[in-house]
């Protein structure tokens, strides 16, 4: 694999109108290592992992994959050219809750789209990439299937596939399994947990307490906009030292807990 | 009714349906690309030129296109647009029909879920591609009922063309009749013709939609 990119946010700040999404949020994501990122809803993860490809224009502050500023030519300077914003997204894979397949296009075309276009390789070596990344999340057999025929495990691992296929130094995944059925959640965790066992730096927004208690490295937890806390799965879930996140854990625990 | 007046003007008929036909197609195609272009520009251009072309789309759709092409032939060469009747009633359907196909698809682009927009910038791919790629597919398979629909609408503003002679269907039907008196027969052949058009252009375009549609809807 390409080497493994860290990402570095300091004191980040957002702004949707008057509402400030982001406030002051730094946090150290390391190279090779899964760091996940937990909190309320509408607490700001989303957001914040949407800046560090600058989905999202973060309006003060830094983010650097590697040391490389993303999104202005200088901190707090001009924007950077969409050239160069470009160039610095191939290094960085996403995947979305709702998969964002393009439906008009086969689980193949998918995947050979960004590697045609992007790295400017010829069709015929395009596809036979895409069909290695998609024989790596266990869709070879579907390469000519469009997203409407297949399962939203198999969608979400397409579109992992087709992440993957660019070779990013960074992955972001926003929710990968919130809109999926309980029993396709397992394949889609597999396949993330196979990159991350490969060294892939990942950052996961999750819901999936049992994913951040035993995949990451590091958890980060937010609320309000606030980064409360980030340490070791032991140091966040065993005892949080912070009150927001006891209370977090314990709704948590509360709504996941079943009586049989 | 007395159809053997058709022997007579059979012929000059069939050739005003062509001009009718032609009109149409070549009608249909400029103005769907020009609304298209108007489309793109207001999706992507600067702002005082998405205002410029939303009053152009207000004014065209606001008044009737018999005065717009009175106002194109006739007041034309006042300012030294001289044009032959022909090609006055192409640029003038093209003019008219526009901001119609504009509005469609503006709301088309509007159907494509920003995710899919986003995964591809997320990707890197540059957003001409992503114009080419996947917004416009995917806008046209979502517009193509409303498309096929005013297409259709044009087919019957072709008669309009008429008045600045355009030798088309309906001047030639109105000929026959001041010829021959035969009102009936004229507007019977007008009719049937323009129904078996328009009844056409309705199997392609919905044998077109379950074309593109195959993939996407889960079936
Ligand atoms: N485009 C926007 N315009 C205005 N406000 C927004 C926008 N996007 C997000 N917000 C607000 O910013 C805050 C953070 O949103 P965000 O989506 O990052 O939360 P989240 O932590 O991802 O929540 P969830 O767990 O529900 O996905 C929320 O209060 C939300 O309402
Ligand atoms: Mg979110």
């Amino acid at each position: 694999m390409t080497q493994a990119a860290s990402v570095d946010m300091t004191r980040i700040n957002k702004f949707y109108g008057p509402f400030q999404a982001l406030r002051d949020v730094s946090l150290h994501i390391p190279p090779g290592k899964v760091t996940c990122l937990i909190g309320p809803s509408g607490s700001g993860k989303s957001t914040l992992l949407r800046c560090i490809n600058f989905l999202e224009r973060y309006d003060a502050g830094e983010i650097r994959i590697d040391g490389q500023l993303i999104g202005y030519d200088t901190p707090g300077g001009r924007l950077m050219s969409g050239r160069r914003l470009r160039e610095m997204r191939r290094d960085i894979g996403m995947v979305f809750q709702q998969f964002n397949l393009w439906p008009h296009m086969t689980a193949l075309q998918n995947v050979a789209e960004g590697l045609e276009r992007v790295r400017g390789l010829p069709r015929a070596e395009a596809e036979a990439q895409a069909r290695a990344a998609l024989d790596k999340v266990g869709l070879g057999d579907k390469t000519a299937n469009h997203p409407a025929r297949l399962s939203g495990g198999q969608q979400q691992r397409v579109a992992i596939a087709r992440a993957i296929a660019m070779q990013p130094r960074v992955m972001l995944f926003d929710e990968p399994t919130s809109a999926l059925d309980p029993e396709l959640v397992g394949e889609v965790l597999a396949v993330m947990k196979q990159l991350a066992a490969e060294g892939m730096t990942m950052v996961v927004v999750t819901h999936e307490m049992g994913f951040a208690a035993h995949v990451a490295d590091r958890v980060a937890f937010m609320e309000r906009g606030e980064l409360v806390a980030a340490g070791t799965p032991a140091e966040i879930f065993a005892n949080p030292r912070d009150e927001r996140i006891r209370a977090f854990l314990h709704s948590y625990h509360e709504r996941n807990a079943f009586e049989v | 009714m007395e159809l053997s007046v058709l022997q007579q003007y059979g012929p000059m008929l069939l050739r005003g349906f062509g001009i009718t036909v032609f009109c149409w197609l070549a009608g249909t195609v400029l103005s769907m690309a020009l609304g298209l272009m108007i489309a793109l520009a207001q999706r992507y251009g600067p702002r005082w030129l998405n205002w410029l072309l939303r009053a152009y789309i207000e004014v065209i759709r606001g008044t009737p296109f018999l005065v717009q092409l009175f106002v194109l032939y006739y007041g034309g060469p006042l300012v030294g647009l001289r044009l032959d009747a022909l090609p006055a009633g192409l640029l003038g359907l093209t003019v008219y029909g526009s901001p119609y196909f504009a509005e469609i698809f503006r709301s088309g682009f509007g159907a494509v879920p920003h995710g899919q927009i986003e995964a591809a910038r997320a990707v890197g791919i540059p957003e001409p591609s992503i114009v080419r790629r996947i917004l416009l597919p995917l806008a046209l398979v979502s517009a193509l009922p409303a498309l096929v629909n005013f297409s259709i609408i044009l087919t019957k503003e072709t008669v309009i063309l008429s008045i600045i002679t355009v030798p088309e269907l309906m001047y030639q039907t109105q000929r026959m009749s001041t010829e021959t008196f035969r009102y009936l027969e004229a507007n019977f052949v007008l009719a049937l013709f323009f129904w078996g058009l328009v009844e056409t252009i309705s199997r392609l375009g919905r044998r077109l939609e379950a074309r593109v549609t195959r993939h996407i809807e889960r079936g």
